[in-house]
This record gives C-alpha cells, structure tokens and sequence, in this order.
C-alpha cells in the first residue's frame, strides 16, 4: 500500500495535477472568479438594428452607443456586437429604465423652419453642459459657420416665427427667430430649451438631450427587442442558492457513493477528483476571464456529474470479478477509457451545435446558452484529459 | 436475485415497457402541448418585491389598470415576493413608473417577438444537429449499425419522455430546458454506451453475467446524477424560487434521467441480446 502510495505521488501525471490545480487556486484567489451579471446584478439590454449592416457600420454604432452610456455616466458597461443585426449592452449595477431610453433613440436633430430642415445633427459643433434653472433647463450648443449661414438665410425676415428643434421626431422647442437673426446676421450660438415638473426630471431630461446631441446619431434605426435585468441583492441570493445547491449536490452524490461502496477509500478518491474538476474548471474561468453565470453554473454540474459517472465505471471496471495482476488491471482500465472516451464524445458532439450558435451568432436567443455549452465541454475536456488518468493510476496502484 | 434472473430472461416483452411509455408521452405531448417561456413566445416577466401586502387579484387588477393592458398573470406571491408575467413586451422604464409606491423591481426580463421567434428556430437547428452529431459519434464508436441503433433509439425515447414529463408536470419550454433536454442527449448515452461495450466487448462470461454488472455499475450512475439533480431541484424551488433556468435543468434532467433507466435496461439490453441471439 504504502509503496502503492509513492509510487502514485510520483507519477508525472499526478504532479501535473496537483500543479494545474495550485496555479487554479492562486488564479481564482488573485483574480477572482468573474461573474455574470445574473449573478453579480445588472442589465443585459438586446437591441436590434433595423436591417443587418457590415461590420464598419456595426462599428460605427456601437462606438456611437458606448460613448452616449459613458456621457450619460454609466460606468461598467460592454457595448458588443452579436452577428450583423444585433447588440448587446451589459450594464452592471444600473436600472435599464435609466438608460433604455438613451440607448433606443436613434438620436436624429433636427431643426425646421416652415417644416423644412435647415439644420441637422451634422451641422453641430460642440455640445456645452445643460444649464438648469428651476425646472427648467437648457442645453446650449454651437453650429457650424456653414450652418449658422444658411440658418440665417432661412430665416431672413421671419421675426418671431417659431424654429422648431426636433429630436428624435420629437418637437422638443420651438423658441422664436430674433430680429437679429431674421435681419439675415449668422448665429453659431444655439440652445435647446424646455421645462419639466421638478427640477429632478429638468436635469435628466437635459442630460438625455445632452447625451444625444454630443453622440451623434445612429446609421440606422434601432430597436430594444430584450431587457433582462437583476438586482444585486437577487444576484447575491442566485449565488448562494447555487453554493448550497453544489455542495446538497455533492453530499447526494457522496451517500449514493457510500451506500454502494462502503469504503472511504474508493469514495474520498471520487470525492477528491471532483473537486479537483471543480477547482480547474474554475481556475481556467479566472484565467481567461470567462463569466460564470446561471447557465455556466448549470454547465459546471453536468461536467461534474459524467466525472462522477466515469469514476464509477472505471471503478467497477477494475474491481470487477475476481482479483486480478496488475497488467490485467491495465487492461481493464483501457476498456474503462473506452467507455469514457466514448461517451464524453457524445457530450461534446451535443453541445457543439450550442458552442456554435453562440460563438458564430452572437449571444441572442439559444446563444445565452453559450455558457452552459463551454463550461461543459471544458469540463468534461479537463476531466478526460487531465483528472480520470490520474484516477486510473490511483486505481491501478492503490487499490488492492 | 431469482426475480432479477427472471425478469432478465423475458427480456423480449420488458423492451414493450419504455416503448409503452415512450407512446403515452407522445400523446400527453400532442395533446396538452408544451408551455412557452416568457424567453420564447415574446412577453415580460418580472420579480417583484410588494411593499405592502397584496393578493392575486389586487395585484393583477392593479397593472392592468395602471398599464392598460389585459394580459397580466400573477404567477405567485409568497409573503412580499411576487412573479408576474405579461403578455407584451413593456419596456422596463414604463413599468417602474407605473409600480412606484407598490413594489419594487427585483429582475426583469422582456423578450420582442422577434427576438423569441429567432430562439425558436435556433432551437430546432441545435437539438436536431446535437441528435445528429451524437448518432454520428455512437455510429464511430462501435461501428455496428443494430447496436448503434438501440442507443440512438434508446436516446430518443428519453427525450421523447422528458419532453412528455414537461408538458405533464407543466414544465415550460424555455432556453434552460433546451439546455438540459441537450445535456440529456449527451447524459443518458453514457449507460448506454457502458452497457452496448459490456455486453459486446467482453468474451468472458454469459451475456446475462455481463448485463448484471454492467446494470450495477449503469444504476449507481444513474442515482448519483438523479439524486444530485434532485439536490439541485429542492434548493431552488425552496431557496431561490427566482432561478428558473436551474430548477427547469434540474426537472427535466430528474425526468429524462429516470427514464434513462428504463430505455437502457429494458429497451437497448433488450434489443441487444435479441441481436445477439439471432446472430449466434
């Protein structure tokens, strides 16, 4: 036994083991495990372009996007594209409510005199901060010179008839052509005014136009077809219901293990090599910064459950009728892997579809489900290559 | 151990059992269909904290009248928590407003029509290529079309019987339970691959010695994954009623995996000692 024991230590593989999972721990205690936002709290926000577009144009919007959250002082957002006609918006922390709005309209300005445009979006400069004054606000901006003149030429003798400043299709103001203006003079120096019922809405509603007029509009429209949102404090309970799940999961596993086997020996090893699975499937999430959400977690354990099941068949396989010499034990682990190797392929060739819906087509629809598909790939690839063999060796020299 | 032997040996009318089981899933399926989540037919699903207490129908009454619309379902309210699901896809910030002062926002998720449809159809494409490619992978392995066959078929019924168990317990049809009726085609292979190498592979013994071993071994594995499935379910129906996407995996998965037990012993040993009993 005790010669059983170092000779397994000593065994390349079980050195790799042992290896992979210290450099996992130090990886989850440095870096952490990173969380979905189902877990963490957040908003996953789905949006749909009107029609697909190329990728320069799908840059050009998503940039347009980002910038308008970051002006808006969302922070902890990731704005990506999924496929050529959606995007995706993970914000950490903040309600949807607040930014759906920013985030929907396309962002067209507008400015008509007798219905015709004489300004748009193109034509402004820069965008100075809002100005409130009770509840009522103004946002204050600068046209171009080229503007500023055909403005003027719009407006020539036209005192005191209204300009009307749309955005988004949206009459927000109409103030009044001055006699300055309309005596044909260029003004680069414009506002867009208006009044809300308390001062809170006043200074939201100028920071929304703010953020639309400084961003730019979109290329093409855009439409939110998915909000998904969960609190913190929801996340935090998803995250510890899961906890309690995997460890009530592992105990289960463990009183089925005891009730057939009945020895700690061929149990703890089960037990060890699950954990060890845990730890690198973990460890490798950390490393590569991948976000362990409701559907990795569900991932997790169904790697871990055909770790348990392959454990089983390689212990039955060895212990199997009568006692055997090593060299039989050898062979008998060889079928073993047969069986393992066969069936971990059919597990991989059923969620590769899945891996490949949320790789190629982005993270819509059955793609959400990407996480669950990777983890249990990883999973079973980490458990095939890496924990079973050194299982096998413990069985091959330990087990008497 | 005699009743075991027994049993084993009228192996020929036992492949009837899941085949009766299989057909009766079928028909539950047809006839009472399958429930769509809020993620797939389209709609608006939120968890709500009350901020005081409310039933049912006051609550219900309550957005309908605030949001001006009909479809409104309370699907549960337990002490200050409250699900609710409605029909369109109202936008998040329309629906704080209309509860502020009666509850407050936990989750919310809306789904377009678009977006749902779009899942719908990238459903179809992954189970039938996960079917696909699993069958193919079965084919690679023993390279033997009736033996193949048993575990491809078996696989089937299993999700013919999980899908059936859905539609009987009102399990709905929503992205997680793609995910497990997935994990199920990969899972409930693994019994059927051990017992098809077994009885196959192995020359020592006779086939009945061999199917008993392989049934001990195929029967821990099967109760190890149902009981920490079944571990997984409690937590989360009790503990954290708001994670659907685990308990729906962990149901299905319980479903489909006890079926396994039956498509496996019954069924795939079945038709495989009939094979090799008509070949020898």
């Amino acid at each position: 036994m005790r010669k059983g024991i170092s000779r397994f230590i000593r065994e390349p593989r079980t050195i790799i083991l042992i290896i992979l999972v210290l450099i996992s721990l130090a990886a989850i205690a440095t870096l952490g495990i990173p969380q979905g936002l189902d877990l963490k709290g957040g908003s996953i926000i789905q949006i749909q372009l009107e029609k697909p577009v190329d990728s320069a144009t799908m840059n050009t919007i998503t940039s347009v996007l980002d910038k308008r959250l970051n002006i808006f002082g969302v922070k902890d957002v990731k704005v990506r594209a999924s496929g050529s006609q959606n995007v995706i918006i993970e914000i950490a922390g903040v309600k949807p409510e607040e930014v759906a709005k920013i985030v929907g309209s396309p962002g067209k300005f507008e400015a008509k005199i007798d219905n015709k445009t004489v300004l748009t979006g193109a034509d402004i400069v820069s965008v100075q901060s809002p100005i409130i004054k009770g509840n009522q606000w103004e946002v204050p901006f600068r046209i171009s010179t080229d503007g500023a003149k055909r403005f003027a030429k719009a407006a020539e003798g036209k005192a005191g008839a209204p300009v009307d400043m749309y955005l988004d299709d949206r009459l927000i103001t109409s103030p009044e052509i001055s006699p300055d203006v309309a005596a044909g003079k260029p003004v680069t120096d414009v506002a867009i005014t208006g009044a809300e019922s308390t001062r809170e809405s006043a200074e939201l509603k100028a920071k929304e136009v703010e953020t639309l007029l400084k961003s730019g509009s979109l290329p093409v429209k855009v439409k939110i077809i998915g909000v998904s949102n969960v609190s913190a404090e929801l996340g935090g309970e998803f995250t510890k219901g899961a906890l309690i799940a995997g460890l009530l999961a592992i105990i289960a596993i463990i009183i089925i293990l005891v009730a057939r086997y009945r020895t700690p020996i061929l149990v703890l090893p089960i037990f060890f090599t699950t954990l060890a699975e845990l730890i690198l499937i973990l460890g490798v999430a950390a490393i590569i910064r991948w976000n362990i959400d409701l559907a990795a977690i569900a991932g997790i354990l169904a790697a871990i459950g055909t770790g348990v099941d392959d454990q089983i068949i390689m212990t039955d396989e060895v212990l199997g009728g009568e006692r055997v010499k090593r060299r039989r034990r050898r062979f008998r682990i060889r079928e073993a892997f047969f069986i393992i190797f066969a069936s971990a392929g059919t597990l991989i060739a059923a969620m590769l579809p899945l891996a490949y819906v949320g790789f190629a087509r982005g993270a819509t629809g059955i793609g959400m489900l990407a996480g669950f598909a990777f983890t249990t790939v990883l999973g079973v690839l980490i458990g095939v290559f890496i924990t079973r063999p050194v299982y096998a060796k413990f069985m091959e020299y330990i087990i008497k | 151990m005699i009743l075991k032997r027994k049993l084993l040996e009228s192996y020929k009318l036992l492949i009837i059992i899941p085949l009766i089981i299989t057909l009766s899933s079928l028909g539950i399926l047809l006839t009472h269909g399958l429930e769509e989540s809020v993620d797939l037919k389209g709609g608006s699903i939120a968890e709500l904290t009350l901020e005081k207490k409310m039933d049912q129908t006051e609550l219900k009454a309550f957005i309908q009248e605030k949001l001006k619309i009909k479809d409104v379902n309370v699907i549960s309210i337990k002490g200050y928590d409250a699900t609710v699901q409605m029909g369109s896809d109202i936008q998040v910030d329309e629906f704080a407003r209309a509860l502020k002062g009666t509850a407050k926002i936990k989750s919310y998720r809306s789904v377009g029509p678009i977006l749902g449809k779009e899942a719908m159809n990238q459903i179809y494409w992954a189970v039938g290529f996960a079917f696909l490619f699993m069958s193919i992978t079965v084919l690679i392995v023993f390279r033997n079309l009736v033996p193949s066959l048993a575990v491809i078929m078996a696989a089937a019924c299993d999700i013919i019987i999980a899908l059936g168990g859905m539609s009987l317990f009102k399990v709905p049809l929503s992205l997680a339970s793609i995910g497990a009726i997935l994990m199920l085609i990969g899972y409930s292979v693994d019994t059927d691959i051990l017992l098809t190498t077994r009885v196959l592979k192995q020359r020592k013994g006779k086939i009945t010695e061999r199917a008993i071993g392989a049934i001990k071994t195929g029967l821990t594995m099967s109760a190890a994954a149902i009981a920490s499935m079944s571990a997984l379910y409690i937590v989360t129906v009790f503990l954290i009623p708001e994670a659907e996407v685990l308990s729906n995996i962990a149901a299905v998965l319980i479903i489909g995996l006890s079926a396994d037990i039956l498509t496996t012993w019954f069924m795939n040993l079945g038709i495989l000692r009939w094979y090799l009993e008509a070949r020898s």
